[in-house]
């Protein structure tokens, strides 16, 4: 298992015990020690500390990380490189040993996580991480899993991929879905100040976005349905006290592997759920 | 009480073929007319035909693969979208559309069924998920258990007696914890064995972990299914689909079968023959021949379409080899311990020999074939072509002059390994009725289906006649989904939300505690939430076993 810009240990407290690296199977009935377990990421985590392998690399350089790894696996030469030349700070016959590493293994998976996705390179670094798994089926069964952040992100993007087609990103303006990250996601409409007005829903934009969007979503009408208080609801203009899913409503949320799970009501809440908040501003919009 | 007048009538499971029938509808169904009901309303269906709602037994539709695809491949969608309107969604995609659209596509075509035929009981919940918010149709899903390794357990005990009695029960709970409708077998035993990296499977190579033979494997299901009486037999995708000379494995697998209720899908991909020089022939002609002999077995052809196709399915060692041949996009999953699956796009060209080959042999099928009854019109949606074509191929059926000049335009050494050319065959519109109504009715077990007589469901499409079959199917002028009018001329005119059909075996409903244990030790969801809950369900409706 490789952990790659991913600390589940700190931001997916179940997955390792639940599902991966602690996680005993048919044919890994000890766990742990069956296992190698590799960590990349720029500091110390505390998923790295129980790694057999931590690989502390240089910020910025997971694309030509995987690009090396893409010709070891396939024993290219590689020009200008010797066997202690730096490649991402880590000198290039660890990388081989870890390229060894995966082509021997009976099974294996690439955990990715923002630290790939949201530094330099984005979303090429994972098109070569993608590339590098795919091609190492070629020696043995290789899988990569996003591991995606913020309670039910993965649910959102799947009830949006089969109602419009597309995952997130969506503008219904013209009335059908147009799709264009980068000019459609949330941060690039605020920071464009194409948005007059805000409904808020199950996130908590005051802690996680960049400041020049929150200070305009600031200026902006915004409608928060909020359990919590979050640093949202200490300035938006209306906030609609909901039921949590999971403790106080029904719901289903979809796991890092798309794999759709019940969730439970525990308790009785005073609040409704998001469902019903939004049905009824529905139909006092169509009233309007 | 609603009367269609004056319409050319098909119903081949009642032997009318096309003559001018009243038809009425009272509370959903079609029943007899009796005097003194007030007719409330009439359709004129003059120089029209009318035909019971089309039913699709093949599809991919809904579900966690349908899903990817459609993320991962935005550029089937760019170009197809449609707005909203007051009684309909909006939604985008062409050979993978959002949920909405399926539903009203299937729809304007006069389809009122269509099953979603592979899903992973592990990811049910996500296909009934979708499927609720798929409209117009009733729909259900074929759950698949092939390279399930709680079966192949079961399967590889000694205890004969055992092994089949728990079998049943296994089937059983699967089939209810998934609210499934039939049981689904993709390349039995080989992708189990790929997940190990080994090769692809023959009927006797033992698979890991529990040294099953594909063949102990097939018969243990069929058997079990026929003792259950499961209303759809073996819903089976058979090994080595898309290999040159897989023939053989499919001709040897219906031997294998003979006597017990099986449908084999997509039988074009398996209808491959081989030349000395390792290249790929139609062997349309062999596997015809035998499914002539062998009326107890019911197939869907899986017609090629050209244009752009998004390949979808549990095969992931077809789909990694599609992958490496094409260098095309795949993704791929491995769903724990049921199955695996895998996602590649490709384009269908008549200009590429191998292409040209598949469209023949798909016709060259449904025109050897000699009794409509046993098979059914499906494009494998969305891997052999879109839905939405199926006007199209029912033009190619009865037209021969445009299957020729079709033909003609296919790469030029076609001929030298298909029969096409030589194929007369047009087929009628009461064939046609049979292959994209009547059979798959039959073939799923629906009695309220397929059919116009007393009491069956009022599912009702009428098409106005002509001349241009594609034409004449591409557009139907009224569309009845239980009793109510959905369509008029090609265009929805309302959503409404369908049934969705699902078995109830008698079987035992809990897991043996055997295999209870293995699930607590092995699988990533506790046995207590692994059932799908009946609130994905709106409107059940369960088929009796016969």
């Amino acid at each position: 298992m490789i952990y790659w810009g991913a600390n589940p240990v700190e931001s997916h407290m179940r997955h390792l015990s639940r599902y991966s690296a602690l996680a005993k199977g048919l044919f890994i009935p000890e766990g742990r020690k069956g296992r190698k377990v590799v960590v990349i990421d720029v500091r110390p985590t505390p998923t790295a500390k129980n790694a057999d392998l931590f690989l502390q690399v240089t910020p910025g350089q997971d694309f030509e990380i995987a690009h090396v790894l893409r010709c070891l696996v396939k024993g290219l030469r590689l020009e200008g490189l010797t066997e202690t030349s730096p490649v991402g700070g880590i000198p290039l016959s660890q990388w081989r040993e870890l390229a060894e590493m995966m082509k021997q293994c009976h099974y294996g998976v690439v955990m990715f996580g923002i630290g790939v996705t949201q530094s330099r390179g984005r979303d090429l670094n994972l098109e070569e991480i993608n590339t590098l798994v795919s091609e190492m089926n070629r020696y043995t069964r290789f899988y990569a899993i996003a591991m995606r952040g913020h309670g039910n992100v993965n649910g959102s993007n799947q009830v949006l991929a089969w109602q419009t087609g597309y995952p997130l990103a969506v503008n219904f303006y013209r009335g059908y879905p147009r799709y264009s990250p980068g000019e459609f996601s949330v941060v690039d409409m605020l920071a464009r100040q194409e948005v007059d007005a805000a409904l808020i829903v199950a996130t908590d934009p005051g802690a996680h976005l960049p400041e020049k969007a929150v200070r305009y979503l600031q200026s902006i009408p915004t409608i928060v349905l909020e359990p919590h208080e979050s640093l949202t609801t200490t300035w938006a203009n209306v906030v609609i006290p909901v039921a949590p899913a999971g403790v106080g409503v029904e719901g289903t949320f979809y796991r890092m592997d798309n794999v759709a799970l019940r969730l439970k009501k525990l308790v009785d809440f005073p609040h409704p759920s998001d469902v019903e908040v939004l049905r009824a501003l529905k139909e006092r919009v169509r009233q309007c | 009480m609603l009367k269609i007048v004056n319409g050319q009538v098909y119903d081949p499971a009642k032997e009318v073929k096309g003559e001018v029938r009243d038809i009425y509808i009272e509370n959903g169904k079609i029943t007899e007319y009796s005097p003194g009901r007030e007719i409330s309303q009439i359709i004129d269906a003059s120089g029209c035909v009318v035909m019971p709602g089309g039913i699709e037994i093949h599809s991919h539709i809904a579900g966690a693969k349908v899903n990817s695809a459609r993320i991962m491949c935005p550029e089937d969608h760019y170009d197809h979208f449609k707005s909203s309107t007051a009684e309909t969604r909006s939604g985008t995609g062409y050979t993978i559309p959002s949920t909405f659209l399926t539903g009203y596509a299937y729809s304007a075509l006069g389809y009122t069924t269509a099953f979603e035929a592979a899903v992973p009981a592990l990811e049910a919940r996500h296909a009934h998920e979708e499927l609720g918010d798929t409209p117009m149709l009733d729909s259900g899903i074929y759950t698949l258990m092939a390279n399930d390794h709680m079966i192949m357990k079961v399967l590889s005990q000694k205890d004969e007696v055992a092994s089949k009695e728990q079998l049943r029960d296994l089937i059983t709970w699967i089939l209810t914890s998934s609210k499934g409708y039939a049981v689904k077998a993709v390349n039995p035993g080989g992708v189990e064995s790929w997940k190990w990296s080994q090769g692809a499977v023959g009927l006797d190579t033992p698979v890991p972990p529990f040294g099953l033979t594909p063949r102990k494997l097939l018969l243990g299901l069929v058997e079990a299914i026929r003792e259950l009486k499961l209303p759809h037999g073996l819903h089976l995708h058979a090994n080595h689909l898309g290999e040159a000379g897989n023939f053989k494995t499919t001709l040897e697998t219906m031997r294998t079968l003979e006597g017990f209720p099986v449908h084999f899908t997509h039988l074009q991909f398996h209808s491959y023959g081989i030349t000395p020089k390792e290249a790929m022939k139609s062997a349309a002609w062999e596997i015809a021949e035998y499914l002539n002999a062998h009326p107890e077995f019911t197939c869907d052809v899986g017609q090629i379409v050209f244009g752009p196709v998004t390949t979808m399915t549990a095969d992931s060692p077809m789909q990694f080899r599609l992958h490496e041949m094409t260098g095309n996009k795949w993704s791929n999953a491995d769903v724990e311990m049921e199955t695996g699956s895998g996602i590649v796009p490709m384009l269908y060209k008549p200009t590429v020999l191998f292409n040209a080959i598949q469209w023949c042999i798909g016709l060259e099928l449904l025109l050897l074939i000699k009794n409509p009854w046993q098979i059914i019109l499906t494009t494998d949606h969305p891997n052999a072509g879109p839905f939405t074509s199926y006007p199209h191929i029912i033009r190619l059926l009865m037209d021969a002059d445009f299957r020729n000049s079709v033909l003609e335009q296919l790469h030029a050494k076609t001929g030298a390994f298909t029969h096409l050319k030589d194929l007369k065959r047009e087929y009628s519109l009461e064939e046609i009725c049979i292959v994209t109504r009547s059979a798959p009715a039959k073939a799923l077990g629906l009695s309220q289906k397929g059919h116009l007589g007393n009491g069956a469901q009022a599912d009702v499409a009428i098409y106005r006649l002509q001349d241009d079959k594609e034409k004449m199917f591409a557009k139907p002028a009224y569309v009845f989904k239980d009793g109510q009018l959905v369509v008029r001329d090609g265009e929805v005119l309302r959503s409404i939300s369908g049934k969705r059909l699902i078995v109830e075996p008698e079987g035992a409903k809990i897991l043996h505690p055997d295999l209870a244990r293995d699930f607590a030790h092995c699988y990533s969801i506790a046995l207590s939430n692994f059932a799908v809950q009946d609130e994905y369900l709106a409107q059940p409706e369960v088929i009796p076993c016969i």
